[in-house]
């Protein structure tokens, strides 16, 4: 689908988000954007309480439920009900932003992204209805948490990239504290850390170590007990969460540096909030998986994951990277000028 | 003729594995035990080893038993209708010593084969709660799940050996009826609805087992003379082994005892 007669054409060689300055503000399409994004937090927290609840299976049937659209919300049938209600709302959302990108984006890279979000969500719910026909197999279930978290990631760049800042006239600074290389890697080892989270929670694992802050009464495990999968699983997730503390902190540090307050803020919440995950993961297993604190873990997990890859999106747009600077420019990196 | 009186009748004429749990009637009267158990009786019919021994006894417990739970029934109107009160459930239920809902079983000793009737086991949804609470029926023996509730369940065991499944029943009345292809002790069966819903499935390849009445008591009947390594398993405690041997036409007594 191309973009309406009247709306600036995409220069070719132009990447991902194109050149500030160039391309006008859809106030409207990026407020649905961000309501994209609010949703979908939503839904990750709302399929979260399906696990934490063990409701996956209360509605044995898909697409349909007890072979009803609307069945009785009773028990375990509000939450895996309302999850798949929630998901069609998110569904319908990333439906209409699509049509409406492809109908007015002059972005090629913006249009691309906004279908591949569609195929994505729509792929997320075939997964959900796989894990739900095949009795929650472990690598489907596995499979449907994580692209979650990916779908989140391209709804808050779909956001993003269609926003006032990233299409405002203004130049980028150089990278002298190395915040968008500290930004990249902290995305990465949350989204490596959300997917060890996904297995351990798929697996059962959530239990395996039974008290926290020590291992089976030690702080430093028995070797021994690592030779069963959900322990070794578990405790890789327990260490995931440091090595996330230091991305994070490194990230907080060197955005807080550079007097930013753009690239400050969302990375020093993000390191607020993986002092609150990881008091929310000891109360998750204090608790033996009570279901606030299990699902709240779910939810925060993926807003540190949503807050590092905003900040990821945002350094590309006020920061280059001084020594590949003339190379990044001459493919159209939007922030450099 | 009454069922009581066939199994009876049947019981004297040709010795046959016949399953009775509780003392007195009881013990022959199918209505006053688990579903299962009334089921099980035709199984011997079928040119199986026949028998005339019976093994009786008693599980026991011995310390505190842990408090009944409550239970929060309030997630569905119909069933906090049913259960105005609540719902307490007794995990480790004791009476006089006497643990209810063991399954005890021939674990061992038999060499005979015994085809599964095909008269069905019922699994009944009454309340909201499953009925009886302790299933036991033979490997391919149809298992008839009901639905006389006013609101939906899933049925849904979660077996280790057999092949795991998830159906709706969201209406009363309903009823589906499955089998199971491989021996399996203990299948827990629940309702992802409403978790308090426990039941659990043992599937076996003879008719020899019982399940404790209130009293901890049990009999297993028309077992063919022999030695026999006998099981009882609970659904929270360990399960405890005894052996013993039994001559044609003998009662024999194992009694068995937890420690709590």
């Amino acid at each position: 689908m191309t973009p309406s007669p009247g709306v600036p054409r995409e220069p070719s060689a132009v990447a991902v988000g194109g050149s500030p300055g160039v391309f006008p503000f859809a106030p409207w399409r990026h407020r649905l954007s961000v309501l994209l994004v609010a949703s979908t937090l939503a839904l990750i927290f709302v399929g979260g309480l399906v696990t934490s609840t063990g409701s996956g299976l209360s509605v044995p049937d898909w697409p349909l439920s007890y072979g009803m659209v609307m069945p009785p919300m009773v028990g375990g049938v509000f939450y895996e009900h309302g999850h798949r209600m929630v998901a069609s709302a998110v569904g319908f959302l990333t439906l209409v932003l699509a049509v409406w990108t492809a109908r007015a984006e002059a972005r090629a890279s913006i249009r691309r992204l906004a279908w591949t979000a569609l195929a994505a969500v729509i792929a997320q719910g075939v997964l959900g209805g796989l894990t739900v026909i095949f009795l929650l197999p472990t690598p489907i279930s596995v499979t449907h948490a994580c692209l979650a978290q990916a779908f989140f990631c391209m709804t808050i760049a779909l956001a993003y990239l269609t926003s006032r800042e990233w299409l405002a006239p203004s130049g980028a600074r150089d990278d002298v504290a190395g915040v968008r290389g500290a930004a990249l890697a902290a995305t990465a080892a949350v989204l490596g850390q959300l997917v060890l989270g996904a297995i351990m929670r798929h697996i059962g694992a959530g239990l395996a170590v039974p008290d926290f802050p020590r291992m089976y009464g030690r702080w430093i495990p028995p070797a021994e007990i690592l030779e069963q999968a959900p322990v070794a699983v578990h405790l890789a997730h327990r260490a995931g969460a440091l090595v996330v503390l230091a991305f994070v902190l490194r990230l907080a540090l060197r955005a807080s540096r550079g007097h930013d307050v753009r690239l400050a803020r969302p990375a020093q919440i993000a390191l607020g909030l993986v002092f609150v995950q990881i008091g929310l993961g000891a109360l998750t297993v204090l608790t033996g998986k009570a279901v606030l604190p299990t699902t709240a873990h779910v939810a925060t997990g993926a807003a540190i994951l949503g807050l590092c890859w905003f900040t990821t999106l945002r350094t590309r747009r006020h920061l280059r990277a001084p020594a590949l600077a003339p190379a990044v420019a001459a493919l159209g990196d939007p922030a450099v000028s | 003729m009454s069922m009581r009186k066939s199994l009876a009748v049947v019981a004297f004429a040709a010795p046959l594995a016949l399953v009775a749990c509780g003392g007195g009637e009881k013990q022959e009267a199918p209505a006053a035990a688990p579903a299962s158990t009334t089921a099980a009786a035709p199984a011997a019919d079928a040119g199986a080893a026949k028998g005339s021994a019976s093994i009786a006894g008693k599980i026991s417990f011995a310390g505190t038993a842990p408090a009944a739970e409550k239970i929060k029934v309030s997630a569905d109107p119909y069933c906090q209708k049913e259960h105005k009160d609540g719902l307490e459930r007794k995990v480790v239920d004791v009476k006089d010593g006497g643990l209810k809902d063991v399954f005890v079983y021939v674990k061992s000793g038999l060499t005979g084969t015994y085809p599964a009737p095909t008269e069905a086991v019922e699994l009944d949804q009454q309340g909201c709660m499953y009925k009886p609470h302790m299933v036991v029926l033979q490997v391919g023996q149809p298992l008839k799940i009901k639905n006389n509730d006013e609101t939906l369940h899933n049925i849904h065991p979660r077996p280790a050996v057999n092949a795991e499944f998830n159906i709706g029943q969201p209406r009363k009345g309903m009823e589906s009826t499955k089998t199971f292809d491989k021996k399996e002790v203990m299948i827990p069966v629940g309702c992802d609805v409403h978790p308090w819903m426990r039941s659990y499935i043992s599937v076996l390849d003879n008719p020899f087992y019982a399940v404790t009445d209130e009293d901890g008591k049990c009999e297993i009947k028309g077992l063919p003379a022999g030695e026999y390594e006998i099981e009882a398993v609970h659904e929270k405690l360990k399960s405890q082994t005894g052996k013993i041997t039994v001559k044609d036409g003998e009662k024999a007594t194992l009694d068995l005892s937890y420690k709590g």
